[in-house]
C-alpha cells in the first residue's frame, strides 16, 4: 500500500557529503588533500603546533611549569609524572597524528581506486606525494613520541586494526624514509603564492635530514627513537641540497622572523598555514604560551594558562643568555601588572604574540607556524660535522656566528655539540625544537637532571630517566584488546 | 495547513480519496427535555461535571455545580448513559420522564476507559502495563509544562526535572534507562499524532526542540503512560523508552461551557547554597594570605601587618598582603554582598486561561485560549506563552465523522545564560562576598576594577540585567482526521498531522559587562516539520454473546525535516546600541544552515479477544522501517503478545464479597529504539578547512567509520501484573514486576585509534533493567468529610549486561580524570571515584600513610585501595550509581462541604549525584578568590582544631584528584503541589455564572534534599554531571475559577 512511500526511506545526508559519491576528480581530491594539511588546524581545542608545546617544549628544560596543583596535563608532563597515560593530551596526541596518517592513507587508497579520474598525471603524483610527505610527517612525530607504534600504509577498519601491533621503530623508520624519499622525488622545490605552504621537495629533504639526525642519536632507550645508525653524512647532504638550492636566507633581524606581516620570509623552509578572520582555519599556538591574567587585559577575548599551572620559561633558559642578547625581547615577556594591580611576576614566550593581531577568539590567530627554519638547516648542518660528516670547524663556527651575530653577539670559536646545543637553545627557544635536541644529542638525562636540582623549588618534578625519552602508549588504547600494545616501559 | 508539501507525490495519492466523500447531513429530530440531579450513592453529595449522554448519539451534557442538568433528548432513544470518571456507568430508561435524578456508586473504576495505542480499551479489559493521569485539576498549579505535571504522579515513570531555566524540557525515564548512546526519552503522542523523538544532550538540553515544548498543560484531559511492550509495542521502533498518550480536551454535546480561569502568585527560589558568607570568607582568606606569608620566607610572621609586609616586599602581592579594612571595626570602605540575594528575586506568576466546550449532534468542540506570564526567579529570566487550542469534531452523517484539532502557540523563555559551567549562577555563588563599598555589585563592569582579592569575573548581577537571552518558540500542532463506518463495527480512519515548530534563540550582552569588554552575540534557531499520516481500519465485533472481538490494522507514514542556522560573532559588534548582528563581526568558521531529514513507513495490526469478559488476550505487531538504517537493516518487526484472566469474573469468586475486582496479567514484547542520528550508518565527509599562501583551502576528510548493518535497538520486556479491588473498589492496587533486556545497543565501542578514528558505532550492548511497581488508590472517607489517597511506588535497577566484544568498560566524565564507567555487572554510569577517610594527621603522614603527590598534615586522607602504597587514579573504586532505587509519589485529597485540599509529596532515593561544580566551589587547594560552600567554615585549622572532618585545610597544594567528597546523595521529598479551594457553588449562581470556585496554591513549596554541593539534586548540565544548576522555583498562587 506504501510500497511508493517505501523509496523515502532511501535517504541521504543533505549538509554532509557522503563518501560514495567523492573523489570523483581533481577538485575532489584537491579537497581531501587540503584535509590531511587540516589536521594541523585547530581540533578539540588545540592546533597541532600546541601539542609540540606541551609534548615538547613543557617537558623540557626551557619551561618550568609544576603547576600550582597539579591538574594541568603540562603540569603532570613537565614533572616527568609516570602516571600520565591518563592524560587527555596524551591520547589526543595520539588520535590526532592517526587521524592525519588515515587521512593521508584514505587519499592514497583513492588515488588508486580511481586511477585515471585526475586527468593531469603530474597533479596525480603530486597528490600522492604530498599525501606520503604528511604521512611521514605524522610517523615521525608519533615515533619521538611513543616510539614502537602499529604501522598503517592503507585504510584499516576497527576489525583488522584488533590484530596490528606495534612495529619496531625501525620498520616505522623505513616507511617514514621511503614516504620522504617519494616525495622529494616527486614534489616541486617550490609553489606559486596560491599554493605556498603546500609540501616541497626540500622540506622533505629537511625532514628526512631530521629523519637521519634523529636515528643517529645514542640508543639509549630499547624503543626510543635513536638508533644508533650514524647517518650524519645522508642527513648533511640532504642540508647541503637545501643550501645549495639557493631559496633560503638568514634574515637579517631576527624578530623579523616571526613578523605577521612578514610571513614566507626567507628564512622559512616550511611552515604551517593559519589564517584569521573567523574562518575556522586560525591558529591556536600562540595561546600556549600566556598567562589567562595578562590575556584579560591584553587580549579582547578570554583563554591562555590558568593561574595554577602557567607554563613558564624556566630561570635555567633565560639565564643562558649573555648580556645584550637581541633575542631576548621578542623572545619573552618579562612581568605584567594584573587587573588587581599587582605586579605578577610572569615570565612567557611572547616569540608568536602580536596584540594587535588578535583575532576573534583564541583559535584565531593567523601566523603561519615555522617548522623548519633556515637557521635550523644551517645549525643542524654544523651539528652533523661535530658529529663527524664531513666539514670542518670553521664551517661549524661561521654558523653559529652568523647566528651569534644577528643576535648581537661577539664571535666565538671551536664551537664543541655542547655549546651548538647552546646556542640552538636560545635561537629556538619556544619553538619546541629542545626536547628533540637533548634526546637526539643523547645529552637528556644529565641536562635535564641537573635542570631540575636547581629549578625546582616545588619539589614536584622528578628524576629523569631513560624511559623518559618517550612517552606512555594511551591507556585507553591498550583497554582496547588485552595484549595488543604493551605499555612502554617506566610506565604505570 | 499544508502538509501535503511534504509528502511525496507518489504517496499522497491512495489518500486522497477522502476528499471526495459525500456529506450526508441528517437534520431535525424532535426532542423533548429530561433534567434532574446526579448524586454520589453514598455521600448523597451532588456530583459535579458528570457526563450524561442519550445512546446511541452523541447528545449529552454534564451536571453543573450542584450536580444538575438538562438535556433535550432525541425523540427516537429512550436510554439515557451517566458516567463519571472513579464511577459506575449506569443507563437510565427515559419512558417518558421528564425529572430523572440519578445516584451513582463510586467503585466502578474498572468501567474507566483508557486510552491505549490507536484506540481505547476498558480499564478492566488491559493486558498490558498502563498508568493513567487524570488531568483534571492541572489547570489550579502554576506550571507551564506538561512534563511538569506527571512528576510523583505514575509508578515506574521518572520525571527528572534537570533544569532550573524557564520552559525548559523535562527528563522522563519510563522504567529506567536502557540505552548507552541511542535516545532514553519516551514517544509522545498527542490525539493520536505521534511527536518526533528528541534527546537531551551533554549539558541537559533538548537541542532539536523537547516534543513537550508549548503544549498548554490546561488543554489536557488525561495522559496514559505505556509501560511494557505489550501496550507500546504497536509504536514499534519509537517504543523502548515507553509511550506517553496525551489527550486533550474536547467537547461534549450540550449546552456551551465556558470557564474562565485566573490565577495571580509568586514564584522565588526554592534553595540557597550554602556557602561562606563575607564574615567566613574573610577569616579563610586570611588564614590563606598569613599562611603563605610565614612560608615565603625566614622571619615573616603572620602578625605583621599589611604595612610591615608591604614594606619587606617592595611591592603588593595579594597573595600575601591582607585587605587591612578586614579587621578594622566596621571594615570601612568595604561592602559585604550576599551574591545569592542580589541575584534571586521573587517574580509574578499569572495565568488567565478562557475556554469553551460544547456541541449537538451535528458539532462538538472545545476551544481555547491561555496565556501565562512567569517572572523568573533571578533577575533576567521569565517565561511567556501565549496558546489556543480548537478542537472540533463534525458528524456529517451517521457514517462520517471528520475533525479537525489545531493548537497554536508562541512562548518566550528569557534566560541570559544562568544555567551551567561559567555561567550567571555559577559566578554569582563564586563571588567573593566583599566589594569596595565605592563599587558595590558594580564589580568589573565598565571602567570598575575587581576587587582586589576577588577573581576576575564580571558583576553577575549587571551581566543579567543587561544581557538578552530569549528564546521564542512558534509552534502548530494540528490534525485533520476522517472516520467512515463502513458497517456497524466496522471503522476506518484516516489522519494528516503537522507539528511545525520555528524555534530561534537571540543572545547578547554589552561590552561593558563583560571580562574583556568585548560584546558577544549570536542568533540561532531551527524549524522542525514533523508529518505524519496514518489509515486504519478497525473492527468491534461481538460474536456469540461471549466472543468480543476488536482487530485494527493500518499504516502509518512518518517524516520530520529539521533545518537549523547559527551565526556566532566573533570580535564583538561595531556599536554599542544595537544588538542584532548585522552590527556585529560575524564568525564565518562557525556560522552555518544544517538541514536533515527522516523517514518511518509502517504497518500495524493488533487483535484484542476476550471470552465472557474473563479471559483476555492481546497480541500485536508492527514493522517499521527507517531512513535511519541501512538496506540490509532497514525494516525491523516488533511483536508483543499479552494476556490477563479476571478471576473475579469466575463463579466461584462470586461469594468472595470484599473482593470486587481481580485480574491477573502477563505480556511479552520486543520493542525498538531507532533514536541515533539520521545518517548513522552513512560514511560521512566533514569538512575541514586549511589555508595556502593565505587563501581558505576548503577540505574534506572523513568523519566517521560507517556501520553499513547499524539496526535498531531492541528491547524485551516481560511484565507480571496483579490488578484487584477490595471492599467495593475503596481499595484498589496494581502491582507489576518486569524485566526490560535492552540488547544490540548502538553502542560506540572503543576501537583502537589508531584506524584514525576513537569509536565505531556497532550494535553489540546490552542492559538489563529490572523493577517492580505499586500504584495503589484508596478512598479512606466517604463520608461529608472525603479523603482519597493514591499512592505510586516503583523500584527499578539497571545492570550493563554487555559491552563492546572485549567488554573493555567505558568511562566518561568530563575534567581531569573520568570519574563514572560503564562496566559489565554493574549499573550504568556507575560513579567510579577515590574514597575520603577523613583527613591525614601528622602521624599518619610519617607513618607512611599512602599520599597523593605532596600531600601533607591537615589534609584529605584517601583510601589507597589497590594497596600499592600511594594514592593514584587507580585507587578509584565503585562508588554508587545515579539512578535512584525508588521513586514515590502520594496525593491525598479531602473535601468537605464547599472545601477541597489535596497535596501531592513525591521523592526518590538510593541515587547519588557526583558534582563537578565542586571543582568551581569545593576543590582541595581552592584559593580565596572565589567563595567556596559551607563546609569550609568547618575545615580544618590545626591538630587542636581538626574541624568536622571532611574538609581539608584552606592552605593546600597537593592538587586534587576525583574523591568522595564531591559525591552526594541525590534522595529528596518534595511537596510538589498543595492546592486548598472553596466552591462557591450556590453563593454567586445567576443567570450568568452557573459555578465559581477559588482556589491557593502552592508549588515545590516544602522539601528537602541531601545535595549541599549544589541546588538541584537532579542537575544535568554538564556531560551528564551536574555544573552550575539554576535552582528550582517554589511558588504560591491564587486563583478564580469561573464558568459560565
Amino acid at each position: 500500500m506504501l510500497s511508493a512511500c517505501e523509496d523515502d526511506l532511501n535517504l541521504t545526508p543533505i549538509s554532509d557529503a557522503g563518501s560514495n559519491g567523492f573523489y570523483n576528480n581533481a577538485d575532489d581530491f584537491e579537497q581531501a588533500v587540503s584535509g590531511i594539511y587540516a589536521s594541523f588546524g585547530v581540533q578539540n581545542n588545540a592546533d597541532y603546533p600546541s601539542l609540540y608545546v606541551i609534548m615538547d617544549e613543557s617537558r623540557s628544560d626551557n619551561i618550568y611549569a609544576p603547576g600550582q596543583s597539579g591538574v594541568r596535563d603540562w603540569n603532570a608532563i613537565n614533572n616527568f609524572l609516570t602516571s600520565i597515560s591518563t592524560l587527555g593530551t596524551i591520547k589526543n596526541v595520539w588520535n590526532v597524528t592517526f587521524n592525519g596518517i588515515m587521512r593521508a592513507n584514505t587519499v592514497l587508497d583513492q588515488l588508486i581506486e580511481k586511477k585515471g579520474v585526475i586527468e593531469d598525471p603530474n597533479l596525480s603524483v603530486r597528490f600522492e606525494a604530498e599525501a606520503k610527505f604528511l604521512r611521514a610527517y605524522f610517523y615521525f612525530d608519533l615515533v619521538k613520541w611513543f616510539g614502537k607504534v602499529p604501522i598503517f600504509d592503507t585504510f584499516v577498519t576497527p576489525t583488522e586494526a584488533l590484530s596490528i601491533g606495534r612495529s619496531s621503530v625501525a620498520e616505522v623508520y623505513d616507511l617514514i624514509i621511503s614516504d620522504l624519499e617519494f616525495a622529494i622525488n616527486n614534489l616541486p622545490e617550490s609553489y606559486g603564492g596560491a599554493d605556498k605552504g603546500r609540501a616541497t621537495s626540500l622540506a622533505a629533504k629537511g625532514i628526512l635530514a631530521r629523519v637521519y639526525l634523529t636515528r643517529s642519536g645514542p640508543k639509549l632507550h630499547p624503543d626510543g627513537p635513536c638508533l644508533s645508525t650514524n647517518e650524519y653524512q645522508q642527513a648533511l647532504d640532504l642540508l647541503n641540497d637545501i643550501i645549495g638550492s639557493q631559496k633560503f636566507s638568514m634574515a637579517d633581524d631576527f624578530s623579523a622572523i616571526f613578523d605577521y606581516d612578514n610571513e614566507g620570509n626567507s628564512e622559512i623552509v616550511w611552515d604551517l598555514q593559519f589564517i584569521g578572520g573567523g574562518i575556522g582555519a586560525g591558529g591556536y599556538f600562540p595561546t600556549e604560551y600566556y598567562d589567562e591574567g595578562w590575556a584579560r587585559i591584553n587580549l579582547p577575548f578570554p583563554g591562555g594558562n590558568p593561574g595554577d599551572g602557567s607554563k613558564r620559561v624556566s630561570e635555567d633558559l633565560l639565564n643562558s643568555y649573555e648580556e645584550g642578547d637581541l633575542r631576548v625581547e621578542p623572545t619573552f615577556l618579562i612581568g605584567y601588572v594584573g587587573d588587581s594591580g599587582d605586579n605578577i611576576d610572569a615570565k612567557f614566550y611572547d616569540k608568536f604574540m602580536n596584540t594587535t593581531k588578535a583575532g576573534g577568539d583564541r583559535f584565531d590567530w593567523s601566523l603561519n607556524y615555522p617548522v623548519l627554519r633556515f637557521t635550523d638547516v644551517l645549525m643542524l648542518k654544523a651539528e652533523c660535522i661535530l658529529q663527524g660528516a664531513s666539514g670542518n670547524q670553521s664551517e661549524v663556527d661561521d654558523i653559529v656566528n652568523a647566528v651569534r651575530d644577528r643576535a648581537g653577539l661577539g664571535m666565538v670559536s671551536n664551537v664543541t655539540l655542547e655549546t651548538l646545543m647552546e646556542e640552538r637553545r636560545r635561537e629556538f627557544a619556544g619553538e619546541n625544537l629542545r626536547w628533540d635536541d637533548l634526546v637526539r644529542t643523547g645529552m637528556v638525562i644529565d641536562v635535564m637532571n641537573n635542570y631540575i636540582t636547581n629549578e625546582d623549588n616545588s619539589g614536584k618534578m622528578l628524576q629523569v630517566s631513560n624511559n623518559s625519552i618517550i612517552y606512555p602508549i594511551p591507556q585507553d588504547q591498550l583497554d582496547v584488546k588485552e595484549g595488543l600494545y604493551q605499555q612502554n616501559p617506566g610506565y604505570l | 495547513m499544508k502538509p501535503i508539501f511534504l509528502l511525496s507525490k507518489r504517496c499522497s495519492k491512495p489518500l486522497i480519496v477522502f476528499g471526495v466523500l459525500i456529506f450526508s447531513l441528517q437534520i431535525g429530530w424532535s426532542q423533548r427535555t429530561v433534567s434532574g440531579t446526579v448524586t454520589d450513592a453514598d455521600t448523597k453529595e451532588p456530583l459535579i461535571g458528570v457526563s450524561i449522554l442519550a445512546k446511541g448519539t452523541s447528545t449529552g451534557t454534564i451536571t453543573d455545580y450542584d450536580g444538575r442538568y438538562s438535556l433535550d433528548v432525541p425523540e427516537d432513544v429512550n436510554v439515557l448513559e451517566y458516567s463519571y470518571t472513579g464511577y459506575g456507568r449506569q443507563e437510565v430508561q427515559v419512558d417518558g420522564q421528564s425529572v430523572i435524578n440519578v445516584s451513582l456508586s463510586s467503585g466502578a473504576i474498572l468501567d474507566e476507559v483508557v486510552v491505549i495505542g490507536y484506540g481505547t480499551q476498558k480499564k478492566a479489559d488491559v493486558t498490558g502495563a498502563i498508568s493513567r493521569f487524570e488531568a483534571e485539576s492541572l489547570e489550579e498549579r502554576p506550571i507551564s509544562r506538561v512534563d511538569q505535571a506527571l512528576v510523583g504522579q505514575l509508578a515506574g515513570v521518572r520525571v527528572q526535572q534537570t533544569s532550573g531555566t524557564p520552559g525548559a524540557g523535562f527528563r522522563v525515564q519510563i522504567r529506567g534507562t536502557g540505552s548507552i548512546n541511542a535516545n532514553n526519552q519516551p514517544l509522545y503522542v498527542v490525539d493520536g499524532f505521534p511527536l518526533e523523538v528528541s534527546e537531551q544532550n551533554g549539558s541537559g538540553d533538548f537541542t532539536s526542540g523537547n516534543p513537550l515544548d508549548n503544549i498548554n498543560p490546561n488543554d489536557i484531559a488525561s495522559i496514559e503512560v505505556l509501560k511494557d511492550a505489550a501496550a507500546a509495542a504497536i509504536y514499534g521502533s519509537r517504543a523502548s523508552n515507553g509511550v506517553v498518550l496525551i489527550t486533550t480536551k474536547t467537547g461534549k454535546t450540550g449546552k456551551a461551557k465556558i470557564s474562565l480561569n485566573a490565577s495571580y502568585g509568586w514564584n522565588e527560589t526554592a534553595k540557597k547554597l550554602d556557602i561562606l558568607n563575607a564574615e567566613e570568607w574573610i577569616d579563610r582568606a586570611s588564614e590563606m594570605i598569613d599562611d603563605s606569608w610565614e612560608a615565603s620566607g625566614a622571619d615573616r610572621s603572620r602578625n605583621q601587618t599589611s604595612a610591615e609586609r608591604l614594606a619587606i616586599l617592595g611591592s603588593f602581592n595579594r597573595g600575601l598582603i591582607k585587605d587591612e579594612r578586614w579587621a578594622m571595626p566596621g571594615h570601612p570602605g568595604l561592602m559585604f554582598i550576599d551574591w545569592q540575594d542580589e541575584m534571586f528575586r521573587k517574580g509574578a506568576v499569572q495565568n488567565y486561561s478562557l475556554s469553551a466546550s460544547g456541541g449537538n449532534e451535528y458539532v462538538q468542540y472545545y476551544v481555547s485560549g491561555d496565556y501565562l506570564d512567569s517572572e523568573g526567579i533571578a533577575i533576567g529570566l521569565g517565561y511567556k506563552q501565549y496558546s489556543a487550542r480548537a478542537n472540533v469534531e463534525v458528524n456529517a452523517s451517521n457514517k462520517l465523522k471528520l475533525g479537525i484539532n489545531i493548537a497554536p502557540s508562541y512562548s518566550i523563555a528569557s534566560d541570559p545564560g544562568v544555567e551551567g559551567k561559567d555561567q550567571q549562577m555559577h559566578i554569582t555563588v563564586g563571588m567573593v562576598p566583599v566589594s569596595e563599598d565605592t563599587i558595590g555589585l558594580d564589580v568589573n563592569v565598565g571602567e570598575n576594577d575587581i576587587y582586589t582579592w576577588g577573581n576576575s569575573r564580571s558583576s553577575p548581577v549587571r551581566v543579567v540585567e543587561n544581557s538578552i537571552g530569549d528564546r521564542k518558540i512558534f509552534r502548530t500542532i494540528g490534525t485533520v482526521y476522517a472516520q467512515y463506518s463502513i458497517i456497524e463495527g466496522l471503522n476506518f480512519r484516516t489522519s494528516f498531522n503537522l507539528d511545525n515548530v520555528d524555534q530561534n534563540t537571540k543572545s547578547y550582552t554589552p561590552a561593558w559587562v563583560t571580562r574583556n569588554r568585548t560584546a558577544e552575540g549570536r542568533y540561532s534557531g531551527y524549524r522542525r516539520q514533523v508529518f505524519v499520516n496514518e489509515n486504519t481500519l478497525s473492527l468491534n465485533k461481538t460474536f456469540g454473546g461471549v466472543h468480543n472481538l476488536a482487530a485494527i490494522v493500518g499504516t502509518s507514514y512518518n517524516t520530520t525535516k529539521f533545518d537549523n542556522f547559527d551565526i556566532r560573532v566573533s570580535g564583538g559588534f561595531n556599536s554599542e546600541v544595537i544588538t542584532t548582528l548585522n552590527a556585529a563581526n560575524i564568525n564565518a568558521g562557525s556560522t552555518f544552515t544544517r538541514e536533515t531529514k527522516n523517514t518511518l513507513v509502517s504497518y500495524f495490526g493488533r487483535l484484542q479477544y476476550n471470552l465472557k469478559d474473563r479471559y483476555l488476550l492481546t497480541a500485536s505487531i508492527r514493522r517499521d522501517g527507517s531512513s535511519r538504517f541501512g538496506p540490509e537493516t532497514k525494516w525491523g518487526v516488533f511483536p508483543s503478545v499479552s494476556a490477563g484472566w479476571r478471576i473475579s469474573e469466575e463463579a466461584f469468586m462470586q461469594d468472595v464479597d470484599f473482593i470486587s475486582s481481580l485480574k491477573v496479567r502477563g505480556s511479552w514484547g520486543i520493542s525498538g529504539n531507532n533514536g541515533i542520528g539520521d545518517y548513522s550508518h552513512v560514511s560521512i565527509l566533514d569538512f575541514d578547512n586549511y589555508s595556502f599562501g593565505g587563501s581558505l583551502a576548503p577540505g574534506q576528510v572523513p568523519s566517521n567509520f560507517a556501520n553499513p548493518n547499524l539496526s535498531w535497538e531492541e528491547s524485551e520486556t516481560i511484565d507480571i501484573g496483579l490488578d484487584f479491588g477490595l471492599f467495593n473498589n475503596r481499595i484498589f492496587a496494581s502491582f507489576d514486576y518486569y524485566t526490560k533486556r535492552n540488547t544490540d545497543l548502538l553502542l560506540n565501542i572503543p576501537v583502537p585509534t589508531a584506524i584514525g578514528f576513537s569509536s565505531a558505532l556497532t550494535n553489540i550492548g546490552e542492559v538489563l533493567n529490572k523493577g517492580w511497581e505499586v500504584e495503589l488508590s484508596t478512598r479512606n472517607l466517604t463520608g461529608k468529610l472525603s479523603w482519597n489517597t493514591s499512592i505510586n511506588f516503583s523500584h527499578n535497577s539497571n545492570e550493563v549486561i554487555q559491552l563492546g566484544p572485549e567488554n573493555t568498560p567505558i568511562l566518561g566524565g568530563a575534567f581531569d580524570i573520568p570519574h563514572n564507567i560503564l562496566m559489565v555487572g554493574q549499573p550504568m554510569y556507575s560513579i567510579y571515584v577515590v574514597q575520603q577517610i577523613g583527613i591525614l594527621t601528622q602521624a599518619d603522614v610519617d607513618g607512611g600513610a599512602p599520599l597523593y603527590g605532596n600531600q601533607a598534615e591537615g589534609d584529605p586522607k584517601y583510601f589507597d585501595a589497590n594497596g600499592d602504597g600511594v594514592i593514584s587514579p587507580d585507587d578509584r573504586i565503585l562508588s554508587g550509581h545515579p539512578n535512584p532505587d525508588y521513586i514515590w509519589g502520594i496525593t491525598n485529597s479531602f473535601s468537605f462541604k464547599g472545601f477541597d485540599l489535596s497535596f501531592l509529596l513525591q521523592g526518590q532515593w538510593g541515587g547519588k549525584i557526583y558534582s563537578t561544580y565542586g571543582r568551581a566551589m569545593d576543590r582541595t587547594g581552592q584559593g580565596f578568590t572565589d567563595n567556596t560552600l559551607g563546609f569550609h567554615r568547618d575545615r580544618w585549622r590545626s591538630p587542636e582544631n581538626p574541624g568536622a572532618g571532611d574538609r581539608g585545610k584552606a592552605s593546600s597544594s597537593f592538587g586534587r584528584i576525583k574523591n568522595t567528597d564531591w559525591l552526594y546523595h541525590n534522595d529528596y521529598w518534595r511537596i510538589r503541589n498543595i492546592t486548598l479551594g472553596y466552591n462557591l457553588g450556590s453563593l454567586v449562581k445567576n443567570k450568568l455564572i452557573s459555578g465559581a470556585r477559588i482556589y491557593a496554591t502552592a508549588e515545590n513549596y516544602f522539601g528537602k534534599d541531601k545535595y549541599a554541593g549544589g541546588f538541584n539534586p537532579e542537575a544535568v548540565n554538564n556531560s551528564g554531571d551536574d555544573y552550575g544548576a539554576f535552582p528550582l522555583a517554589k511558588s504560591i498562587i491564587f486563583g478564580l475559577n469561573v464558568t459560565f
